[in-house]
Formats: structure tokens, C-alpha cells, sequence
């Protein structure tokens, strides 16, 4: 068998079937927001329903603190992940400690979810400690984390599962990077800060980067998160365009994936952001 | 991902070098300790809920010990045992599959240039950064044509959308590090193909591999959007489960149900450790 | 070794991917409404039928999956497969896409617990297989005549759904914390202004926030009967102005001022439990019993009704059009409205839900027994609350209402 062939037949099952599945469930969505069904035959090419999704009630707040929420909480997590990962090496990281830092990791987000929601509500356990402590009264003195209009407790459940995805790629990174670069920076008479700013940072940037725009991408698409934690209204992208795909009425079906789809674009976008900086850095390993 | 083992590599020769390290990394241990704390935090609730009931305002400790949650848990009428078996099964065959997909994929990607190569890569990272829930809403008709909408092998094609990038993405990365010379090499000295593959290649390969399988197990076994979807609230896996129980008040049959929910993860994080560990010790007795 | 790779794949994916083989559906449609239920019960031995629910409940899940389950097996040999969903919009949902896929037989769901818009949908679209009901063996038992049977919020009935059990909306308070609770809606909203902050209730879609919003309408119209009869815009528009007013005034005296409402009853159920609001409501008074016991609701809960009255409805189970199993579906939609299965299901201890039968039908102990059920001090009296009943608004009312409130007061 020659190279060729073996690269085709090592590849094509994991490209056929991305393609076929991926690809493929993009488009007929995409379809079918113009009114055309091919399976069904249909063909009736129509804007009613992107006028229908963009028209339904609060749909651009929607967009709004969906984009809301996935900037903050990418911005927390990434911060709070290269901390991690910082600390993690600083403190000479104990297999104990960065199995514990990992461990949100392996958590369902639902999970993460409800345990917020238990722990931040106004008769959560922090207010009933605050309770316990005198500080408040009735559940209303305790401030509002849940169903906020800020979204907190969403973000935070989104801080909670991604700061150790974050730190796991930092992690990566710094183990690539070797201590070398930062070293000679030092013994040339670099401050910690200096070292970390001037040589470290630009080399570990591109990965943490890319963790950071995967983040975002991820937060964009999720439903249990705003759907446990959030307010009645404006509701994530995510849960409007579910219920909007369970309504009762079958018009609404497409305008939920046109939905959807604004949501995909917005990943679309992220993607070309991580392809850009991916190759700012050829060598990046995703695991080591 | 592999960084379990990656802060052990001790900066501890950094810090001989600077005299004030004691503190300095004492210092780092205790912020590291209380960002875990906080990560960990939401699940103080979950785990008091999960052993009592009635549990009101203001009180902050529960009012006593009740394990009927676990009853519910542990019954057949409750279709909890079930659920987790429907998981795992799923979650295995989501592993499987995308194994015996993603690695031959992963091998060309870590260890050929070829053209197009940018193409593939991008194919591969789209499915973690396009939100999924366009792409289910557009395979939603095709299932159901094919009679896996609302299935569990329908929910298990599906979830080869998010697990097959993972795959693709990690043993890329353990093949770039491996050199395919050591195969000839047993080749030219007498060993047939399976020899070489049993007893040099998969060697070699197993321990990133496995953590490529670990990590497509809890993709699988966290997806909730893409199994509500597809599996059309017909296939309730435990995230589901869970959240049919929040959505019903039941915190103590929930919380139950989120810490069998978050086992399987741990027990994945713990034994992925462990196969690092054990790597990254016969590297070192195999010599540098 | 690709190839050997490729081709395991292969196979390991052709045969999961394989749909099961269809079972033969024995008895055409026809046939089913026709024939001699004789012939029914001996086609539908050995099928499974299943059943689509609400799987929220454990007292539910524990009751269908248990002895319901096990006395179909042993008497009729059927397999009951209980599928719980979170929201019956879902299956609404498998069966439309099931139609669009044009899937016209060997559908997934054989049976499903169902009324109200979900009922409206399935049936507007052609959806369910009709005219079975009154023919089935028990259906002698329920009063056909009955308004409150005959029509499903609004929708006649027609043959397309068997009745399983009535439900009456029903107040809760913790009489630990309210003494004496209003007992008119007036009563009620004037409470509510003046404990400002102590109650809220859950947004639509929610089915028992809807509710609450209907009783709403209801006063403001003056009474059911102003809203009876098909959805009329018109009437609709003169009531929802004085409707959505009372409700937006309100707003700055709710939970959280109104600036966001709980998605579900489960949230305002946890909102009353640890003191936040003084009220919840639910759609089925039992719940508030069951809540006790499971650790729901405080111990010293109670349930009252409005003065003025409060909707009631009855809910069904149906079978979809392109059911797989649909003579052993019949068969367990007649054994649901049997006299002994139905005095089960009416057992606190069991599930508690009300029976849908007309009692004068059944002989005199046998109704007795009905009577003589026992009752959670948490929830309602029956006799009280059923003189209170109201019958529902038409499904179209229903969207309407929902709509307007997301448009005027939910943003």
C-alpha cells in the first residue's frame, strides 16, 4: 500500500464522519431555515422563519446576555486558570492538589449547576450561614446570585468547570515551555514579573488563548447551565431556542434552529480566532 | 488531559535557588488550597442534601439523617439503575467507537504532513468550538428517518460529534512524540507486524491513549444537549435524570443522583493519574 | 492495520446502527375501533406498550413502573414501559417530528398521559388514533356527558382520549406562618400588597403559573362565563387590558419586585419551603401531602381554595396515530379506567390523584370505597374543593393568555 493510500484510510473514517454528521447536520439546519427540507422534498425557500426568531420577544436581549455571559465567564476563568496553573508549579504541585484542581473537570455542568444553585440562592447554604452568623434576617437580605439579571451564579457555574480546563492547558504549556527561557531571563537580572511578562507569558499566550476562545465557544451553546441558574427572562440563546424547538407550533421549529445557528456562527468566528492562534504557535501539543 | 503529572515536574530546583522559597511556595499552597476550596465548594450542599430531607431555611446543617433518597435511587420503579446502566453503555460505545475512529486519524495528524492537512484540522477542531445545538436540531429528521431518534445507539452516533475531536486531538499528540522508526526497526530484527504491534507499538501508545479514551468516556457521559435532543427526553441518561428530579423539587433524590453522576469522573481523573504516573516513571527508568 | 481498523469499525457500527426490526402491528385501525375487545386483549398479549409521562415524581414513576406494571403483566401479559419526560411538550414534540418524517407507523410512543394545548395540538394535526374511548369495555364507568369530560380545555374530546383522573388548582400556606389565609382572589391581591415581597408565581410556559394567571383573568371578567366558548379576540382584548393591569400593578409587590419570576412550580415550591414567599399553588392538591412526606414542604402546610372557585381539569391518556403497539395501548387505556385500578391511583398511600369516574355508576360499595379513602391533612378536602370547581378556558384562550403575559408583564 503506498504512503498515500495508508494517510487516506487512516483519515478518511474521522473526516466521513465529522463531515457526515457535523458538516452535514449543519447544513440541513441551515436548510431548513430557508424553508427547504430535503428528506421531505420540500422546497419552499422562505425568510419567515429568521423574521420569526429575530422578531420573537426579547430575542436580541437573549444575544445580548448570551454574549454577556460567555465574555465573563471566559475572562474569570481565564484569569483565574492561569492563576491555577501558577500556583499549581509554585507550590511544587502535589499529585493530591492538582487531581483536586482537576476535579471539576470531570464534572457534568447540570451537576455543577444545582450545586450552585443549592449553595448561592437567598436560602442557599451561604445564607443560611449568613443567618446563622447574624448578618441577615430573611432570606431577601441575602444578595441575588441566582436568577440575577447579571447572571452570577451562571457565570460562576461556567468559572467553577472551566478555570481547571483552563489550568490544564496552561499547565500543558508551561510543561512544553521548560523553565529554561524564564531562568535566563532571571539570571540576566529580570524581576519574577518581568520574566513572567516578557517570556513566559508570550510563550504560554497562544495556548492559554486558545483554551480561552474554546471557552467562550462552549458557553455560547450550552443549555442546562442558564436553564438551572437563570431568570425568567431575557433567557440564554441556548434555552430560548430549545423552547422555542418544543413549542407547540411547528413554525417555531425553524426560527429555534435559525437560533441556534446565530449561535453557531459566533462559533464559526471562534474557531477562525483559534486556527489564528494555533498557528502562531506550530508546536503546540494539546496533551504534553 | 495529561497535565495530571505536568506540575510535579518539579520547579522545586527553581525554588532551591532562590533562598525565600519555603515561604514563597507555602504561600502558593495555601492560595492554591482555597481556589480549590471554592471550586469544591458547591458541592458541600450537594453532599448534605443527598443524605437528608426537609431541609428549610434557615437552617444549616440538616435535620436529620435520611438515606430515603438513595432508596429511590437504588429502586427499579424509579428507572434510576437503568439510567446509569443506559450511561455507561453509551458512554463506552461513544469510546469505542470514536477510538477505533479518532486514533488512526490521530496517527496520520501527529506523525504526516500532507496536503490539506489545515483543512482536517479545522474539521476536527470546529465540533468544540460550534455550539452542537444547531447541528442536532438539523439530524433530528435524518434519525428519525433512520429510526435512531430516540434511541440509545441514535444518542451514541451523536455524541461521537464532541468525543471524536478529543480523540483525534490527544492521540495526535501522543503519536508526534512517538517515532514510527522503533516498528521498522522490530521489523528488520524478526518480528512480525502483530508482534510489533503488541509488543512495541501499543506499549508505547497505551498510556496516552487511554487518557484519549478517559477523556471521550466523560464527553459522553456529561453530554446533555445533544442527548436531549436526539434522544428526544427518550433516552434519560443521568444528567437528564437529574435534572427530571431538580425540575420536580426532589433535592434529595437529585443530589443523590449528582454525586453517582460525578463517581465515574473521579474514578476516570483517579486511574488517568495513575496511568501518567506509572508513563512518566518507565520513562524515566528507561532512560533520557 | 488501518484496514483492519476501518473494517471493525465498520461493522461495529453497522450493527449498532441497525434499528431493531419493526414489529408487525396485527390489527389494522379499523379493526381496533370494531372489533370485539375479546380480539383486542388476545392481540395485544405479548406486546409492549410505551407509556409516555411526566417522570418527575417518584410516587408517579414508582406506582406506573410497580404494581400497574406488574398487573398488566400477570393479567394481560403486556409489558408496561415507562418513559418519563420532563415536559409532555416533548412527546408532543416526537410525535409532530415522527409526522413530518413521515413515520406513519411504528412510532415510539404507544400511549401518553396528556391534555390541555398538548391534546389540541396532537389532535388539530390528525395525530391520534379517535373514536375508540366510549367503545372500550370500562368506559361505561365515566360520564360521557360530563362538560368537564367530554371537553379538554375547550376541545371536544371525540373518542380520541380516555380520561384518567380529574385535578382541581388548590392554594397552599404554612399555617405555622399564615394564621388565616385570604379567601377570595380579591382577599388575596390585597394581601399581597400589603406583605410585600411574600409571594411571586411561576412564569409561563409553566402549567401551574398559567394557571394562576387564568384565575386572574377569570376575576378580572367577572367569572368564568365570560370567558367561555371559542377564543374570541374582541373579548379577549377587553379583559386582557384590565387582566395584565392587575397583574403589572402587582408586580412591584412581588418576590424579587417582578424583576424575574421561578421557570418552574418546583422553584416557587422551594421558594415557599424555605420561607421566601408564603404561598405556592399546584394544579393537583395531593402534591402538597406528598410534599409533606417526601420532605417538600414543611410539615405544617395547608391548602385552601378561593371563594370565587378554582379551575379544574380533567387529564387523559391518548394513543398517537402511528402507535407501534396499539391494541395493547387500548388495552391499558380500558384497564386505567377500570373501578379496582382506579381506586389504586386514588390512594394517598399510592398516588392520591382523583378519580375520573362518575361514582353513581359504580354499585354502592364500590363507590363507598372511593368515598372512604383517606386524606393527607396537608391537602384540601375534596368535597370543599370540588364545590368550588370552575371549568377551564379553551386551549386558544390559553396560548392567548400565555402570550400576552410574556409580551406585557414577564419582561
Amino acid at each position: 500500500m503506498t504512503e498515500r493510500a495508508r494517510l487516506v484510510l487512516m483519515l478518511a473514517p474521522t473526516v466521513a464522519l465529522l463531515a457526515g454528521l457535523f458538516l452535514g447536520g449543519l447544513a440541513l439546519a441551515a436548510l431548513r431555515t430557508v424553508g427547504i427540507v430535503p428528506l421531505a422534498g420540500r422546497f419552499d425557500p422562505t425568510a419567515e422563519p429568521w423574521a420569526r426568531a429575530l422578531g420573537a420577544p426579547d430575542v436580541l436581549a437573549s444575544i445580548g446576555v448570551t454574549l454577556w455571559i460567555a465574555s465573563a465567564a471566559t475572562l474569570v476563568a481565564t484569569v483565574l486558570g492561569l492563576a491555577a496553573a501558577l500556583l499549581l508549579r509554585r507550590a511544587g504541585g502535589g499529585r493530591l492538589m492538582t487531581l483536586l484542581v482537576q476535579f471539576n473537570l470531570t464534572v457534568p455542568h447540570v451537576v455543577t449547576a444545582v450545586g450552585l444553585l443549592w449553595l448561592l440562592g437567598q436560602s442557599g447554604w451561604i445564607a443560611r450561614i449568613g443567618h446563622g452568623a447574624g448578618l441577615i434576617d430573611r432570606p431577601a437580605d441575602f444578595p441575588v446570585l441566582v436568577a440575577d439579571p447579571a447572571f452570577v451564579a451562571v457565570i460562576l457555574a461556567y468559572v467553577a468547570k472551566e478555570v481547571p480546563f483552563v489550568a490544564v492547558v496552561t499547565l500543558a504549556m508551561l510543561a512544553a515551555v521548560g523553565t529554561g527561557p524564564a531562568e535566563t531571563a532571571r539570571s540576566l537580572g529580570a524581576s519574577r514579573w518581568q520574566a513572567f511578562r516578557h517570556v513566559t507569558w508570550p510563550l504560554i499566550r497562544p495556548g492559554v488563548l486558545a483554551a480561552a476562545t474554546v471557552v467562550f465557544a462552549f458557553v455560547l451553546g450550552t443549555y442546562e447551565v442558564p436553564a438551572v441558574l437563570g431568570p425568567s427572562h431575557p433567557k440564554a440563546l441556548p434555552v430560548l431556542a430549545y423552547q422555542m424547538f418544543t413549542s407547540n407550533d411547528l413554525a417555531d421549529r425553524p426560527a429555534a434552529i435559525a437560533l441556534s445557528l446565530v449561535a453557531a456562527a459566533i462559533g464559526v468566528a471562534c474557531l477562525m480566532a483559534v486556527r489564528r492562534l494555533m498557528s502562531g504557535l506550530p508546536t503546540l501539543k494539546v496533551a504534553r | 488531559m495529561s497535565a495530571v503529572d505536568l506540575a510535579a515536574t518539579k520547579p522545586a530546583d527553581v525554588a532551591a535557588r532562590t533562598g525565600r522559597t519555603g515561604i514563597r511556595a507555602r504561600t502558593a499552597r495555601i492560595a492554591t488550597g482555597a481556589l480549590i476550596a471554592l471550586l469544591l465548594l458547591p458541592f458541600v450542599p450537594v453532599l448534605l442534601w443527598s443524605v437528608t430531607r426537609g431541609w428549610f431555611y434557615p437552617a444549616i446543617l440538616p435535620p436529620a439523617l435520611d438515606l430515603a433518597a438513595w432508596g429511590v435511587v437504588g429502586s427499579p420503579e424509579s428507572g434510576i439503575p437503568a439510567a446509569v446502566l443506559r450511561s455507561v453503555g453509551i458512554a463506552l460505545g461513544a469510546t469505542v467507537l470514536s477510538m477505533l475512529i479518532g486514533v488512526p486519524a490521530g496517527r496520520a495528524l501527529g506523525l504526516h504532513a500532507f496536503p490539506g492537512r489545515r483543512w482536517v484540522e479545522a474539521l476536527v477542531l470546529a465540533p468544540l468550538v460550534v455550539p452542537p445545538l444547531a447541528v442536532a436540531m438539523g439530524l433530528h429528521a435524518v434519525f428519525l428517518r433512520l429510526g435512531l431518534a430516540g434511541t440509545a445507539t441514535g444518542v451514541m452516533i451523536v455524541h461521537l460529534i464532541p468525543t471524536l475531536p478529543y480523540v483525534v486531538l490527544v492521540s495526535a499528540s501522543v503519536f508526534s512524540r512517538f517515532d514510527p522508526r522503533v516498528e521498522d526497526q522490530a521489523r528488520t530484527l524478526g518480528a512480525s507486524r502483530l508482534q510489533v504491534l503488541r509488543h512495541v507499538t501499543v506499549p508505547m501508545l497505551a498510556p496516552g491513549l487511554a487518557v484519549a479514551a478517559l477523556f471521550a468516556f466523560l464527553v459522553s457521559w456529561s453530554q446533555y444537549g445533544l442527548t436531549l435532543l436526539v434522544g428526544g427526553g427518550q433516552v434519560p441518561t443521568m444528567p437528564l435524570i437529574l435534572n427530571q428530579y431538580v425540575t420536580a423539587g426532589r433535592s434529595d433524590v437529585a443530589a443523590a443522583i449528582a454525586l453517582l453522576t460525578v463517581l465515574p469522573g473521579l474514578v476516570a481523573l483517579v486511574l488517568s493519574a495513575r496511568i501518567l504516573a506509572r508513563a512518566s516513571r518507565r520513562d524515566g527508568e528507561g532512560g533520557r | 492495520m488501518p484496514i483492519r481498523f476501518l473494517l471493525s469499525t465498520g461493522l461495529v457500527a453497522a450493527a449498532l446502527a441497525a434499528p431493531a426490526a419493526a414489529e408487525t402491528v396485527s390489527l389494522p385501525d379499523a379493526a381496533l375501533t370494531s372489533a370485539p375487545f375479546e380480539t383486542i386483549t388476545a392481540a395485544a398479549r405479548g406486546q409492549t406498550v410505551n407509556f409516555f409521562l411526566w417522570g418527575g415524581d417518584d410516587r408517579i414513576n414508582a406506582y406506573v413502573a410497580g404494581p400497574l406494571a406488574a398487573t398488566l403483566k400477570d393479567r394481560y401479559g403486556i409489558t408496561l414501559n415507562r418513559i418519563g419526560v420532563a415536559d409532555t411538550a416533548e412527546v408532543v414534540n416526537q410525535v409532530l417530528s415522527e409526522k413530518e418524517a413521515g413515520i406513519d407507523a411504528g412510532g415510539a410512543v404507544d400511549l401518553v398521559w396528556i391534555n390541555g394545548e398538548n391534546f389540541r395540538t396532537l389532535k388539530s394535526g390528525g395525530l391520534l388514533l379517535c373514536g375508540y374511548a366510549e367503545g372500550l369495555p370500562n368506559a361505561r364507568h365515566v360520564d360521557w356527558t360530563d362538560p368537564s369530560i367530554a371537553n379538554d380545555f375547550g376541545t371536544p374530546v371525540e373518542g380520541c382520549e380516555v380520561p384518567w383522573s380529574r385535578a382541581q388548582f388548590a392554594m397552599a400556606y404554612d399555617s405555622a406562618r399564615t394564621p388565616e389565609p385570604p379567601a377570595t382572589l380579591a382577599a388575596f391581591l390585597a394581601w399581597v400588597k400589603a406583605n410585600p415581597g411574600r409571594f411571586t408565581y411561576a412564569a409561563p410556559p409553566d402549567f401551574n403559573g398559567s394557571a394562576f394567571i387564568r384565575h386572574v383573568f377569570m376575576y378580572a371578567a367577572g367569572g368564568p362565563e365570560a370567558l367561555g366558548g371559542p377564543f374570541d379576540q374582541a373579548r379577549f382584548d377587553a379583559v386582557a387590558e384590565k387582566a395584565f393591569g392587575i397583574l403589572t400593578d402587582l408586580e412591584p409587590f412581588l418576590w424579587r419586585e417582578g424583576a424575574t419570576y421561578p421557570t418552574d412550580i418546583a422553584q416557587l415550591n422551594a421558594l415557599f419551603a424555605n420561607s421566601e414567599v408564603d404561598f405556592t399553588f399546584n394544579y393537583e392538591p395531593t402534591v402538597f401531602g406528598a410534599g409533606v412526606e417526601d420532605g417538600r414542604f414543611p410539615p405544617t402546610t395547608r391548602s385552601f381554595a378561593f371563594d370565587d372557585g378554582t379551575l379544574a381539569n380533567t387529564s387523559y391518556v391518548a394513543i398517537p396515530f402511528n402507535a407501534a403497539h396499539k391494541a395493547a395501548a387500548l388495552v391499558v387505556a380500558n384497564h386505567l379506567i377500570s373501578p379496582e385500578e382506579q381506586l389504586r391511583k386514588a390512594d394517598p398511600a399510592v398516588w392520591g390523584m382523583a378519580t375520573a369516574l362518575d361514582l353513581d355508576t359504580l354499585p354502592p360499595d364500590a363507590a363507598e370505597a372511593f368515598r372512604a379513602l383517606p386524606r393527607h391533612p396537608a391537602v384540601i378536602d375534596g368535597e370543599a374543593l370540588a364545590d368550588r370547581a370552575m371549568p377551564e378556558l379553551s386551549a386558544d384562550w390559553l396560548d392567548a393568555i400565555e402570550a400576552g403575559w410574556l409580551r406585557t408583564v414577564g419582561r
